[in-house]
């Protein structure tokens, strides 16, 4: 039995480890630095079914928790990195020609070693019950993605991504203090559960909303609500695509974890609930009515990002801790597996869905990944992306949010529009070109473990149901 | 009559405007009526301390300077939790020695990884 915070210095120790090993070890192929990153974390990821129960309060654990809720995401957060790693390994050509350097493996150990910090950082975010602690963990994710977003330093798109990032990420970060500054100085506390305490014995409630509403902002912009949604299309497009999908898995995820926790105190109070609906709402037109008319796949998969968000904050809504938590879990299968496919693709073309034209006769197994990934996106049953959506609807229904789910009844069948978009480019559109497209094994066994999973977890879901209980 | 707690602070407001302004008032007031009307070379100089201006004051700072300044900022934010920890080392407990260890052992990592990848070499 191991104590909660071990993982996470563990992760820490093994992102600066491998920093050290890709400084001074200039021979060693780059890959081995991914590899090791991947065996360690698979090795923090064994711990975390060995962690000791918390004691029940007092000094460190006023700021941390290790409660089911934070180990659920902790191992989805080492998963995701891992799954980006994989990712990362068969995007390394494309890095390379876009970082300058001496050799030609310049550049690309950090690319492997950042993730693991971002890593770490999330990690703490599922276990930070303090606003200080919230905020710490928050910056540590945000810092690294500053890194990774604008990583490929030769490339206009990429730093064009990095900047926008960075400045609206700021922002939204002053936006975050601002807020806890105004409900530490109506409730005296940063800990949420005294927070709570303090709001239910009765705060000046005008204060305490306006700063749930500034912290509402910063949360927003991490998981990609609208009106918060501006920099989700260009900083996806522009990233390097592991990185988009990290982003759009990892920090979404870390970002409901949070807001999960910061409302619970808030969440008795009549005008929070409206704020949240009228943003799922938003959010969830926004996102499905702008995928739309996307031709570039990896817009597409951000608008349709901004849409999931809207599906989730439904869950939010609801307050059901479940349906959210199995959503992102179906949500990080399918979004992980459809930006694999896409790196693979990219690299013999672009991103564009034209590249994608009669994929089926240049690869099968790629067609058929991204089939099955573009499915449990759009929500055919089955798939995990259709119980997803489906105990998410279940949870607003049962909260009498008739209305919320049905607008996200009838955002659903936009989806299948501009999923099958896809699938028709693979399956009916004649080849761009006749070479086959090569997989490396190691590849091909993480799809094929996406898939299984995608399609076991929309079979039988009891599991990662159950995961929280 | 009590007067208003906050009226010295206005009465410092006004000091404070008329403390500066008042000899730069004067000084305009004596050029005005006394100084003799002959500019040159030296009198339109820029004022440096007395030094010779040399150069010009737009100045462009090598990039490279900018890795120097990072690295700077990041041991000298170090020193400000040092020093607290210096000053109350002989009360903490272990627990306290050893995480500023581990504060410390991480800012060193830093260093050491900057170090290797050539950082602190200036011509590049």
């Amino acid at each position: 039995m191991i104590s909660a915070p071990v993982l996470e210095f563990a992760t820490v120790g093994l992102g600066l480890l491998l920093l050290l090993i890709e400084a001074f070890a200039t021979t060693l192929p780059r890959r081995t630095i991914a590899f090791a990153g991947i065996l360690g974390l698979l090795a923090v990821f064994v711990a975390t079914f060995f962690v000791a129960t918390p004691p029940p309060n007092g000094g460190f654990w006023n700021f941390y928790t290790a409660d089911p809720l934070a180990l659920f995401f902790k191992r989805f957060a080492i998963i995701t990195t891992i799954l980006v790693l994989l990712m990362m390994i068969d995007y390394a050509p494309v890095v390379r020609a876009f970082v300058h350097g001496a050799t030609t493996e310049a550049g690309v150990g950090e690319f492997y070693a950042l993730p693991i910090f971002t890593c770490a950082g999330l990690m703490w975010m599922a276990s930070a019950i303090d606003f200080i602690m919230i905020f710490v963990s928050l910056e540590l994710v945000t810092v690294s993605f500053y890194v990774l977003v604008g990583f490929m330093r030769r490339n206009a798109a990429s730093l064009e991504a990095g900047v926008k990032y960075l400045i609206l990420s700021a922002v939204s970060t002053g936006f975050l203090v601002y807020g806890i500054t105004w409900i530490f100085g109506v409730t005296g506390e940063t800990n949420l559960a005294r927070v709570a305490s303090a709001v239910i014995a009765g705060v000046d409630r005008g204060p305490a909303l306006f700063g749930m509403a500034l912290v509402l902002v910063a949360l927003g912009f991490k998981i990609a609500a609208v009106p918060f949604q501006i920099w989700v299309p260009d900083v996806y497009q522009g990233a390097p695509t592991p990185v988009t999908a990290f982003l759009s898995v990892g920090s979404k995820a870390a970002g409901f974890v949070v807001l999960l926790r910061v409302l619970a105190p808030f969440f008795m109070l009549p005008e929070v609930q409206r704020l949240l609906v009228g943003i799922a709402v938003l959010t969830l037109i926004y996102g499905n009515l702008a995928a739309l008319p996307q031709n570039n796949l990896k817009r597409l998969l951000a608008y349709s990002s901004i849409a999931h968000a809207g599906y989730l904050l439904i869950g939010v809504v609801a307050f059901a801790g479940n349906a959210i938590a199995f959503y992102l879990v179906a949500y990080l299968l399918m979004t992980i597996l459809s930006f694999a496919v896409l790196v693979v693709v990219s690299q013999t073309g672009g991103d564009s869905i034209e590249n994608f034209d009669g994929l089926s006769r240049r690869s099968p197994f790629l067609a058929f990944a991204m089939l099955i990934a573009m499915a449990s996106l759009a929500g055919v049953p089955f798939t995990a992306g259709f119980f997803g959506k489906f105990f998410v609807f279940d949870a607003a229904i049962r909260q009498h949010h008739i209305a919320l789910a049905a607008i996200g009844v009838i955002t659903v069948a936009c989806g299948f529009y501009y999923y099958f978009k896809v699938v028709r480019a693979m399956y009916w559109e004649a080849p761009v070109a006749n070479t086959a497209i090569p997989v490396s094994a190691l590849t091909r066994v993480a799809m094929v473990a996406l898939m299984i999973a995608i399609v076991v977890l929309g079979v039988y879901p009891t599991p990662v149901l159950n995961a929280l209980r | 009559m009590n007067p208003d707690p906050y009226l010295f602070l206005i009465i410092f407001v006004g000091v404070a405007l008329v403390f500066p302004l008042a000899p730069l008032a004067l000084a305009w007031l004596w050029r005005r009526f006394f100084q003799p009307p002959k500019p040159g070379q030296d009198k339109n100089a820029t004022y440096e301390c007395g030094v010779e201006a040399t150069g010009e004051a737009q100045v462009q700072f090598r990039s490279q300077y900018y890795l120097y300044a990072i690295i700077f900022l990041i041991f000298d934010v170090e020193a400000i939790f040092l020093v607290p920890f210096a000053v109350a080392f002989t009360r903490l407990p272990v627990g306290a020695f050893i995480a500023i260890l581990v504060f410390l052992l991480l800012l060193i990592e830093g260093l050491i990884w900057a170090w290797g990848k050539g950082c602190l070499n200036w011509a590049r």
